[in-house]
């Protein structure tokens, strides 16, 4: 039954391709320059910058199970720690490599996130919002409590920077154009699995389970493989912080870090492809303008977030949409 | 193996932060079957309840029973604001469950900065209600203070078992958890309940808070832990009547309390956190299915 | 052998028997209708033989296997593939992404293909997008192919889903209530549509609360009256079924 009767010209055999409109180009143009800019100056901004990419890696996998999937992590600050203290311990404690020690957190995360994902993403709705975020606390307080393993309070210092077979990546510029060069990679593979069967599949999900499961998609293991990509994603940008910074300690990866990550994904716009990229970095630039915040920082985010959710949920990147003029049919 | 001494003891211990979880619970259940919301933030007004206590006792010199009533009314003011600026905006919008979720939770960090702000970061406690005791059984000492909770819990739950049944606006309150639509239909003011639901929740949070703060200290990060446990006590009391949230909350501490005495006090809310994911995986549609239908 | 066997399939809720004992035989090609008055259990029917609802007895037979406690996906996966009677579009997506989508019980390949993207499967993205313009222009929708689905006009939605459906090759397409809110003219476009359908081979069940489209398109229709089957033949058997006129279409006709 495969002949179907073709009544119009073939269009153009071009595979599916996602395609941003100006406005988002326009964003991500912004966003590259204000990085350049950071590079130039130097100083304290490099720091801001550095720590925008690493979030932006971690937005990234959070859009793909939140935005893409449609379902809720309130806990994928449990894997950044995963990965934090994973490459701290192989690392001061064992000596590894820091990119071994970063693929090697990934892993561990990776079984963590589907040991986890199995039973969990059976809940729905507020049970699923709250498993997921005692998850998240659950890490928090063993992070704290397990003293032989984590330091506790201390955390771990004298982490060594990223660097690969002995050379070791010093310089704070280099190091924000390595952040860069890997948030880049990082935005390239998600829109790879977007732009595919496997990506239509997750984004069919979030539209609707019952349509998808009726078209053969199974929808339990591809929340589940959404899931453990997340968690891949977060692990790696623990570890990166932990390589970028130098020190981690409970707080990093504390409840904060779910807020501010949520924050910078409705920034941006949580779905969209550009998002996480322009939500990280907007939303990390926006309180050095404002040097004044401070320790208003946690408050500002705060804020914002309540904003967002309640007047723009769509985010930073859908506002082109508002000025594209929509084509009505008529039925 | 701890001795059986240990075991009764904690086991009291356990009985006063059980009814403690208890009615936290309840304010989870009171929002929830009226508006179909689980409000994150709970835990928050626990915190704010023995903050407010504290501040009003110390600054002002007020005395006990007067701070607690005026704290446990500030908070509950409290509450009403986040219900008329956050979540009745979203619930108008027909925001999505997650969002309105995080919107609570991003309430709770905003609640806890302004109060590390404006009060510090320092953890604080005001003597007993009592002053004395402990009251001496045998080897088991059992403080005044549980028995202030325990009173003072039997008052709360009573009293509100009067408001729902007996009242206009209790019964308004209990025609919206069960439907809403025909609520507003027959003209309920639902917005104007869901008011009266944070009120009430964010007393009765606060009222915990209160009268904890003696036993243990308050300081703004509290709150976490406590709306979790309120709210595990809340799914295994099935989000039902405010007796059966009691119970939960007893069940939780109990079990809490008795885990302590096995792996130790930094092991507290790893242990029901995990009893939560494992209360949560095992029934995957809650003790009482209550939860999902609706969710 | 019929395609779709179904014995005495039956679902209780409680005390209510929605489904009681109720046998269906579906021919390999034909097209095939179930009617009866709202409430005649047609949609529980459905959702049992599509894997979204489990039955209470009774057996399902589909392609020679037993499909009885299948998943709703696998069922799909073995070519059985439902429509709803609520519109299930995915959101977000644009109109040829949905039936895109509809490609992947067609097409294979997971994460790491779509990171590798060996040929075949840069191949196999390109005729996905072929196939999915042929399809909507099948049904019309493809000068609308890069709009925002849900912002399709509601007969149009139905029209993407039947499209979507066909996209997943299937052996045996299950259209519950297609016109349902359609106007007359969307109707009869439609129904053009499930006819072309059924000549190029695939085999359609179809449940329908509007007689006069099932009785001018169905080879066979089945009769449902309170979770029973009351009837079954041709069109013009069933028109002339004094039971079916009792039940049910005496009612319609003074409707209509």
């Amino acid at each position: 039954m495969t002949s179907l009767s073709i009544t119009s010209p073939k269009p153009a055999a071009r595979a599916a391709r996602a395609r941003l409109d100006w406005f988002q180009i326009g964003l991500l143009a912004v966003c590259g320059l204000l990085t350049t800019g950071a590079l130039i100056y130097g100083g304290y901004l490099l720091t801001v910058f550095q720590l925008a990419m690493i979030y932006g890696i971690f937005c990234i996998g959070l859009n793909f199970f939140m935005g893409y999937t449609g379902q809720a992590s309130f806990g994928q600050n449990a894997f950044a720690c995963i990965g934090g203290y994973g490459s701290a311990i192989l690392c001061v404690q064992y000596g590894w490599e820091p990119a071994l020690a970063l693929i090697a957190s990934m892993v561990v995360a990776g079984v963590a996130a589907l040991l986890i994902g199995y039973p969990t993403l059976r809940l729905r709705g507020h049970y699923l919002a709250m498993a997921t975020f005692s998850l998240g606390l659950i890490t928090y307080d063993i992070s704290i409590q397990w003293t032989s393993l984590t330091q506790g309070y201390m955390g771990y210092a004298g982490i060594p920077p990223l660097g690969i077979a002995g050379f070791e990546i010093e310089s704070e510029r280099w190091k924000l154009v390595a952040l860069a060069a890997l948030l880049g990679f990082a935005f390239w593979i998600s829109q790879r699995m977007r732009d595919s069967r496997f990506g239509r599949g997750l984004r069919a999900i979030s539209g609707s389970e019952n349509g998808a499961a009726a078209l053969g998609i199974r929808v339990p293991r591809f929340k589940l493989i959404a899931f453990v990509i997340a968690a891949l994603y977060a692990s790696a940008a623990g570890s990166l912080f932990a390589h970028t910074v130098g020190f981690i300690s409970p707080e990093v990866f504390g409840p904060q870090m779910a807020i501010i990550t949520f924050t910078m994904l409705y920034v941006g716009g949580v779905g969209t492809m550009i998002g996480p990229i322009v939500g990280a970095i907007v939303a990390s630039v926006l309180p050095e303008i404002f040097r004044s915040v401070g320790k208003f920082q946690d408050i500002a985010y705060a804020v914002v977030l309540l904003g967002m959710l309640i007047y723009a949920p769509k985010g930073l990147s859908s506002l082109g949409k508002l000025f594209r003029p929509r084509k009505k049919e008529e039925a | 193996m701890p001795s059986v001494v240990e075991l009764v003891q904690s086991l009291v211990n356990g009985i006063g932060i059980g009814l403690i979880y208890g009615l936290i619970a309840i304010g989870f259940c009171v929002i929830y079957n009226a508006s179909g919301i689980v409000n994150f933030a709970q835990g928050v007004f626990v915190m704010l309840g023995g903050m407010f206590a504290h501040t009003i006792l110390t600054h002002y010199g007020l005395p006990i029973w007067l701070s607690a009533v005026l704290a446990t009314i500030l908070v509950a003011g409290v509450g009403v604001l986040v219900q008329i600026f956050v979540i009745n905006p979203m619930w108008r919008r027909n925001a999505p469950l997650f969002a309105i979720i995080l919107a609570t939770l991003a309430v709770q960090l905003l609640i806890e900065q302004v109060v590390i702000l404006t009060l510090g970061d320092q953890p604080r406690t005001y003597p007993e209600f009592t002053s004395g005791g402990p009251l001496k059984i045998g080897p088991i000492a059992v403080g005044y203070q549980l028995f202030w909770v325990l009173g003072c819990g039997a008052v709360m739950v009573f009293s509100l078992q009067q408001f729902f049944n007996r009242t206009r606006m209790g019964r308004a309150l209990r025609a919206c958890a069960q439907n809403r639509e025909a609520a507003a239909l027959l003209g309920v003011p639902v917005e104007r309940m869901l008011i009266v639901a944070f009120a009430l929740s964010s007393g009765l949070g606060a009222a915990a808070g209160i009268l904890i703060t003696p036993t243990q200290y308050t300081a703004y990060m509290v709150g976490g832990p406590f709306g979790i446990n309120g709210f595990i006590a809340a799914i295994i009391g099935g989000f039902g009547s405010p007796p059966a949230a009691l119970i939960g909350g007893i069940f939780l501490g109990v079990i809490q309390s008795e885990a302590i005495v096995f792996f130790g006090a930094g092991f507290k809310n790893i242990i029901s956190l995990t009893l939560l994911l494992v209360v949560l995986l095992l029934f995957p549609n809650g003790l009482f299915g209550g939860l999902t239908k609706r969710a | 052998m019929p395609l779709l066997n179904v014995c005495g399939l039956t679902k209780r809720f409680g005390g209510l028997v929605a489904n009681n004992e109720i046998d269906l035989e579906v021919p390999q090609g034909s097209l095939f209708a179930v009617i009866g008055p709202n409430g005649a259990g047609k949609t529980t029917f459905f959702s049992m033989i599509s894997g979204f609802l489990g039955s209470t007895s009774g057996s399902i037979e589909f392609d020679g296997r037993d499909v009885t406690r299948v998943r709703q996906d696998q069922i799909a996966a073995m070519g059985l593939v439902r429509t709803f009677q609520l519109v299930q579009l995915f959101k977000g997506m644009s109109v040829i992404e949905n039936v895109e989508v509809g490609c992947h019980l067609a097409t294979r390949g997971g994460v790491a293909a779509s990171l590798l993207r060996p040929a075949w499967f840069r191949k196999q993205e390109i005729e996905v997008r072929e196939r999915a313009h042929e399809l909507l222009d099948f049904v019309g929708l493809g000068s609308q192919a890069e709009q925002d689905a849900e912002l399709l006009p509601y007969g149009q939605q139905r029209l993407l889903e039947v499209a979507r459906a066909l996209a997943s090759k299937p052996k045996l397409l299950l259209l519950d209530e297609p016109a349902a809110g359609l106007n007359t003219q969307e109707t009869e476009s439609l129904a053009r549509i499930i006819q072309k359908i059924n000549a190029q081979g695939t085999t359609v069940l179809l449940i329908e609360h509007d007689v006069g489209l099932v009785t001018r398109i169905a080879h066979r229709i089945a009769v449902l009256d309170f979770g029973r089957k009351i009837a079954e033949g041709t069109p013009d058997e069933i028109k002339a079924h004094p039971e079916v006129i009792a039940a049910y279409l005496g009612v319609e006709e003074e409707n209509a």
